[in-house]
């Protein structure tokens, strides 16, 4: 007669905040959260300015106050973390680059794309800018 | 005693145990074992069996990190015994416990019964385009060719990875980081002509689906096999393959 009685033990329901790469992982992904409230602000801003002057004015006004400042500190960091972490993933979401019969190290995938990523943002600001003016 | 025996210093180890024969589930054992700076986890585990309790169970063979039966949880961490040294570890008692996420025969042994089909599923061989004769010559590949899946076949198949993924914990039906890395080592490999039977097996929550990028499978893995890689292109290939389908003269 076998005495196999094979023991599973429950999976750890907080796996989640386990400490190190488990909690970093979910706050990559909570990040992401950050980044559709911000996709709200923006939404909101296009919806009042096709509402014509006043509507654009109360939403200039809504950006002007400390609450809008405070929310935007925190969403600046929460993108910034988001943008980090999401290079840092995309060469393992992606088939292997091979260059010259070599395979491209992930490190340096991530680096090129951190760096356009950058220089595009850099670029759009400096546009901002110059249109402002 | 003799003056090296005195001197040598002992560490802790808290190792989980279970006997499908007279416990109810599993609990920890302790015991205090003599080491040096070269003793690795295998090791201590060895001189446990041999000098305090002859009853411990567990998988090892190669002791240098290729055949991939050692691997247990040390202090939390899915690691290979033979590859992880007491030296390396922090001071104070060492956890060992079965690889989480497999059912528990005995001791630190875990089944791998579930594994080992995953892996014969997933077609783990080269199925050519066009079969060749002997008298046609041999399958010819280029170095650049080779790259594009050598990395995956370094798997040793030593589940590290599967301990690692908590989707495998909270859904035992996923195909899993290792048997993605097997599925990409061929459907990588220019020879192969099997990718659509393979991505077959793959789409839907039991195939690449229930992969959320958690990413710890390629952190643990001690051949740098980066099955995390494996499951999330392929993601990519499910999802081209569902979209496909509705092009005009599509064939399915």
């Amino acid at each position: 007669m076998s005495e196999r009685r094979p023991y599973r033990r429950p999976v750890n329901p907080k796996w989640w905040w386990a400490p190190g790469a488990y909690r970093a992982y979910t706050l990559r992904e909570l990040t992401g959260v950050g980044i559709a409230l911000y996709g709200v602000v923006l939404f909101a801003g296009l919806i009042s300015l096709s509402r014509g002057p006043d509507h654009w004015e109360g939403f200039v006004q809504f950006l002007r106050s400390p609450a809008s400042i405070v929310l935007h500190v925190i969403l600046l960091v929460v993108v910034a973390y988001h943008v980090k972490t999401w290079f840092e993933i995309l060469p393992k979401t992606q088939p292997k680059i091979i260059v010259n019969g070599k395979q491209v190290p992930a490190q340096t995938i991530t680096s090129y794309a951190t760096l356009v990523a950058v220089a595009c943002s850099a670029a759009l600001v400096l546009f901002t800018f110059l249109v402002a003016r | 005693m003799s003056e090296a025996a005195a001197l040598m210093k002992t560490v802790e180890l808290r190792v989980l145990r279970y006997s499908p024969v007279t416990d109810e589930k599993p609990s920890f054992g302790s015991f205090q074992v003599p080491w040096t700076d070269d003793m690795s986890v295998l090791q201590a585990l060895q001189t446990i069996k041999d000098t305090l309790d002859g009853t411990l169970s567990f998988r090892w063979s190669c002791r240098m990190a290729v055949c991939g039966s050692c691997g247990m949880m040390i202090n939390g961490k899915p690691q290979l015994a033979c590859n992880t040294f007491i030296r390396n570890l922090p001071k104070g008692p060492i956890t060992v416990e079965p690889l989480n996420h497999f059912p528990i025969e005995r001791d630190l042994v875990v089944s791998v019964d579930d594994f080992v089909k995953k892996i014969e599923s997933v077609y783990p061989y080269i199925i050519p385009k066009k079969p060749k004769s002997v008298a046609d010559g041999p399958y010819l590949q280029t170095p650049a060719q080779m790259v594009a899946y050598e990395s995956f076949s370094d798997c040793i198949n030593c589940m590290l990875c599967y301990a690692a993924c908590p989707q495998f914990g909270e859904n035992p039906e996923f195909i899993g980081p290792g048997a993605m890395a097997m599925l990409q080592r061929y459907n990588g490999d220019s020879r192969d002509g099997a990718q659509k039977l393979r991505l077959d097996l793959i789409h839907g929550e039991d195939g690449v689906w229930s992969c959320t990028a958690v990413g710890v499978c390629s952190d643990v893995c001690p051949k740098h096999v980066d099955p995390a890689n494996a499951v999330n292109q392929n993601k990519t290939n499910s999802a081209l393959d569902f979209f496909l389908r509705f092009l005009p003269g599509a064939a399915r």
